[in-house]
């Protein structure tokens, strides 16, 4: 009885310190995504503000002028490009963290297919990750779909959403959607079910040459 | 050890370079297909990705030669990505365990 007990109590001990060391991984893996989305987005508005500031091409940075609505301070010239860096970099982080945040609810499902399968130890520590086709839609689906919703209603709440002939642009591809409360949600509604059906594409492309390679278990 | 593992980057380059490159092969056959308004051309802002691809038209030709552009972009970006992340999780690793090294000299 006391020797169960005490088996008891130390699985019990176990799994908490199994939940602290996957909550603690999640947060790392949190600020490491952030961190290098982060890094990646800001350079590339840097880059392609200087690449429009450099292009022989007339008026190039009319439409990258655009993001100075969403950027406060973002403009085509010099110092534009460094305060895209910024905003690039800060928004690209916080969406790449919330997207992970999303999508580490299919750690649990990883780690038991992991137990699951007859992988020894050793190599789990050169284990190749495998993307959860249905966890990684719904992560970028939401992140994509409530993107497209602040921006729409943040257009609304400048009043300039008459004005915004670019925006509208976007019913080329999801019908319906319109520079209003309701056609953000009917946007972000089709831009959630596209961006899910990529994120299956990707993984599957992804897993599979990963299996190809021979690395996947 | 599974929330640590490496993402594969030659895979991760050929997923994120074919993902990219179909979108904006659909994005631009879509505008085709649609076809341009009277008196005007079709997608005269998507073709200001010219700009940045040269070569880029919204046209066939333009589509195709978009997606071997967004393959290309899409794929350096994977492999960039993989490699930063894996590069990230060892020096963490390697960190924690100097710092574990660090204390149990200090402590003997």
């Amino acid at each position: 009885m006391t020797s169960n007990s005490y088996t008891g109590t130390d699985a019990g001990a176990e799994d908490n310190l199994d939940e602290e060391l996957i909550r603690a991984t999640v947060k790392l893996n949190t600020w490491i995504l952030a961190g290098v989305f982060g890094c990646i987005s800001g350079l590339s508005l840097c880059i392609l503000t200087y690449l429009s500031l450099y292009s022989s091409h007339p008026d190039t940075g009319h439409f990258l002028n655009l993001l100075g609505v969403f950027m406060p301070g973002y403009e085509v010239s010099h110092a534009g490009a460094w305060i895209g860096l910024f905003w690039g970099a800060l928004l690209g982080a916080l969406l790449a963290a919330l997207f992970y945040r999303v999508y580490a609810r299919s750690i649990g499902v990883q780690i038991e297919r992991y137990c699951d399968s007859d992988i020894n130890s050793r190599e789990l520590f050169g284990a190749t990750l495998l993307f959860d086709a249905n966890y990684l839609g719904l992560a970028l689906g939401a992140v994509v779909a409530c993107g497209l919703i602040i921006t729409t209603n943040w257009l609304v709440f400048r009043g300039t959403a008459d004005h915004s002939v670019h925006a509208m642009l976007l019913v080329n591809y999801l019908p319906g959607y319109t520079i209003s409360l309701t056609g953000s949600f009917v946007g972000a509604l089709e831009l959630f079910g596209v961006t899910y059906l990529m994120c299956l594409l990707f993984s599957r492309i992804y897993n599979g040459v990963v299996f190809m390679r021979g690395r996947g278990k | 050890m599974v929330a640590f593992a490496k993402i594969d980057p030659v895979a991760l380059a050929v997923a994120l370079g074919c993902t990219w490159g179909l979108i904006l092969f659909i994005a631009t056959a879509i505008l085709l297909i649609k076809g341009a308004p009277p008196g005007g051309e079709a997608g005269p802002h998507l073709s200001l990705l010219g700009v940045y691809l040269p070569g880029y038209e919204v046209d066939w030709p333009g589509a195709f030669l978009g997606a071997v552009y967004l393959w290309v972009i899409g794929a350096v970006a994977g492999y960039v990505l993989a490699v930063l992340w894996n590069l990230t999780h060892k020096l963490y690793v390697a960190l924690i365990v100097l710092r574990a090294m660090w204390w149990k000299m200090m402590a003997e």
